[in-house]
């Protein structure tokens, strides 16, 4: 059936308007339904008027009667086909029409087949049962008001053949005037309480319907984004492994080949090339055991027992001693590293570790700036917090990973970077420190034009 | 017979340099590149008689260089021995994938290297030198 083919839009989206998308799906479908049994009851009518030729159901209004069905249903059809572009509200009101059309027409049937007599009444359930199990909450309220239109209809034919109004094509039994009054009577209680807890229960049911389906959606999409978010845990996971055995395997190969040379005697040790191979040798042991310290400081951050050795400190001359450390790199690439501080900033945080960010972070400045490029570090003592920054105008981040280079083991991959020796752990590590002491780390930067690394530390502890 | 010429293409200077004595004080005529395009152009205009290639290098990956000379007649018949720190699995298929005709995981011991050095050598010979 390709009228059914637009369920590809059903439920994948997660907002307002995918949620009125299903609304629609499911509005259509219920249409789509209702056309293919009222065709099955027009088939069914014409076999049975077969049967009825020796009753005194009246053959003409009957033909009528099966005549119109075929033809309001056609009708509706071709509007169908043309819905494709309602909105929700035109669709609701064209199914609201079909239903009010239904009921009449079940009526007309039910008073053609003996009024009172009639056992088609049921049809009224019927539609009740077509019309209910939404998978939208307000969507079952149309079986209520589907059950008061019937009652009201069928009520108002019995009470016009009590009157005469409507002429009877019973099957002929006489009874006296009293009579039809109690049996019209019963008959009424009867179907009134019928449909409306037959209503009530349909009505009943597909909230409960409706509920659990938007539920589940609601379960699926969490799960489907946990799913995500562990695929790319996992991925990251295996580019770490590839990276940290690269980073760990390589100064291990350097020294065990430098090493290996002056043993097998092709270096002497005492050679100014020996002495070269073995101060390289050690500058490799120096690596490692950096590398080493780095994945120690994550797994510690990572298990939050990364105990802080909190004292009172002027954040200026660590700046100081950060910058001496790192002028040999800044040196070899020509970059000048300027600090912009205040005389004095106290704060009550861990000296190594606040040493550590700075280190980090300046080292990463260095890094990814170009030969002659220029790094700024800056401090401001705010009222509550600090707040300190390195600046660099070297290769920028996009803003889409702005974000993502704070998590683990994460290297962008942007052709240049790839010059960059690193694990990946650098600016992890940093916001752990920072984030242990209670501060916040981010990067404003664009492509291209530099990157600016800011923290915040609280002044007092938290 | 004169000294076979061997191309190592590295960007970690120190091992390379540490490749380089080992190998010269074995015989060999020893040329370097520090990345993949310049190890290209180094293999393509110097003709080695094997190459030394690690995986990781900057501006075009090693496999990529692999692919570029096995990939080209000229230059299939050299010998290329991936030399990397990476060492899971897939990166090892990828690399025999890629036509490496050998495979060494740093940290690696030197003799294995003149090893298989000398075993790739030694097959190519026969084959004769079409170039």
């Amino acid at each position: 059936m390709n009228l059914d083919n637009n369920n590809n839009n059903n439920n994948n989206g997660n907002n307002n308007s995918s949620n009125e998308k299903l609304i629609i799906y499911d509005i259509r479908a219920k249409i789509f339904w209702a056309i293919r049994i009222r065709y099955a009851v027009v088939l069914m009518s014409i076999v049975m008027l077969v049967f009825a030729l020796s009753s005194r159901i009246p053959l003409g209004l009957t033909f009528v009667l099966v005549g119109w069905l075929a033809v309001y249903n056609s009708t509706i059809y071709l509007i169908y086909l043309g819905s494709r572009r309602f909105n929700l509200f035109s669709l609701v009101i064209f199914r609201s029409i079909t239903e009010l059309v239904d009921v009449l027409t079940i009526t007309s049937f039910v008073y053609m087949s003996g009024g009172l007599e009639s056992p088609y009444w049921f049809l009224y359930l019927v539609l009740i049962v077509v019309s209910g199990f939404g998978f939208y909450s307000f969507a079952s309220l149309s079986v209520l008001l589907i059950a008061m239109f019937s009652v009201i209809f069928y009520l108002g034919l019995l009470v016009l053949t009590y009157y005469g109004v409507l002429p009877t094509y019973g099957f002929g039994f006489s009874v006296s005037p009293h009579e039809l009054l109690q049996l019209i009577f019963n008959r009424a209680i009867f179907i009134t309480v019928s449909l409306f807890l037959f209503a009530a229960t349909i009505y009943y049911f597909s909230k409960l319907l409706a509920q659990h389906r938007s539920e589940l959606t609601q379960n699926n999409k969490v799960l489907l984004a946990a799913m995500e978010e562990m695929k790319e845990t996992d991925r990251l996971k295996d580019e770490f492994v590839a990276t940290a055995s690269h980073e760990l395997r390589t100064p291990l190969s350097v020294m065990r080949e430098n090493i290996s040379l002056i043993e097998d005697g092709i270096v002497s040790a005492t050679a100014y090339k020996g002495k070269d191979l073995l101060k390289v040798a050690r500058l490799n042991i120096d690596r490692l055991a950096g590398i080493i310290d780095s994945l120690l400081d994550v797994a510690k951050i990572d298990a939050r027992s990364l105990a802080l050795n909190r004292r009172d400190v002027d954040l200026v001359p660590l700046v100081d001693k950060a910058i001496t450390t790192l002028q040999p790199q800044a040196e070899e690439k020509q970059i000048k590293v300027q600090a912009k501080l205040p005389p004095q900033v106290l704060v009550w945080v861990d000296e190594e570790q606040i040493l550590r960010l700075l280190l980090n972070l300046i080292d990463n400045a260095i890094k990814y700036s170009d030969c002659g490029g220029k790094v700024e570090i800056g401090l401001e003592a705010g009222e509550e917090e600090i707040r300190g920054y390195v600046a660099d105008n070297g290769i920028g981040v996009a803003e889409e990973d702005q974000k993502k280079i704070f998590e683990r083991f994460v290297r962008l991959k942007n052709g240049k970077t790839s010059v960059v020796k690193g694990v990946g752990l650098g600016l992890s590590i940093c916001r752990g420190i920072v984030e242990l002491h209670g501060g916040r780390i981010w990067v404003e930067s664009r492509p291209g034009d530099g990157s600016k690394f800011i923290f915040t530390l609280p002044k007092v502890g938290t | 017979m004169s000294q076979q010429k061997i191309l190592i293409i590295e960007d970690e200077k120190d091992m390379s340099e540490a490749i380089k004595l080992r190998l010269e004080a074995n015989n060999f005529t020893v040329i370097a590149a520090f990345d993949g395009p310049e190890g290209l152009s180094l293999a393509r205009s110097e003709n080695p008689d094997l190459i030394i290639l690690d995986i990781m290098l900057p501006k075009m990956d090693g496999f990529r260089v692999c692919r570029m000379l096995k990939f080209d007649e000229k230059y299939a018949k050299i010998p290329i021995i991936m030399l990397t720190a990476r060492s899971q699995q897939k990166d090892i298929e990828q690399g025999t994938e890629m036509g490496a005709d050998a495979y060494m995981t740093k940290p690696f011991k030197s003799e294995e290297l003149l090893e298989k050095i000398k075993t790739l050598l030694a097959a190519k010979v026969p084959a004769g030198k079409s170039s």
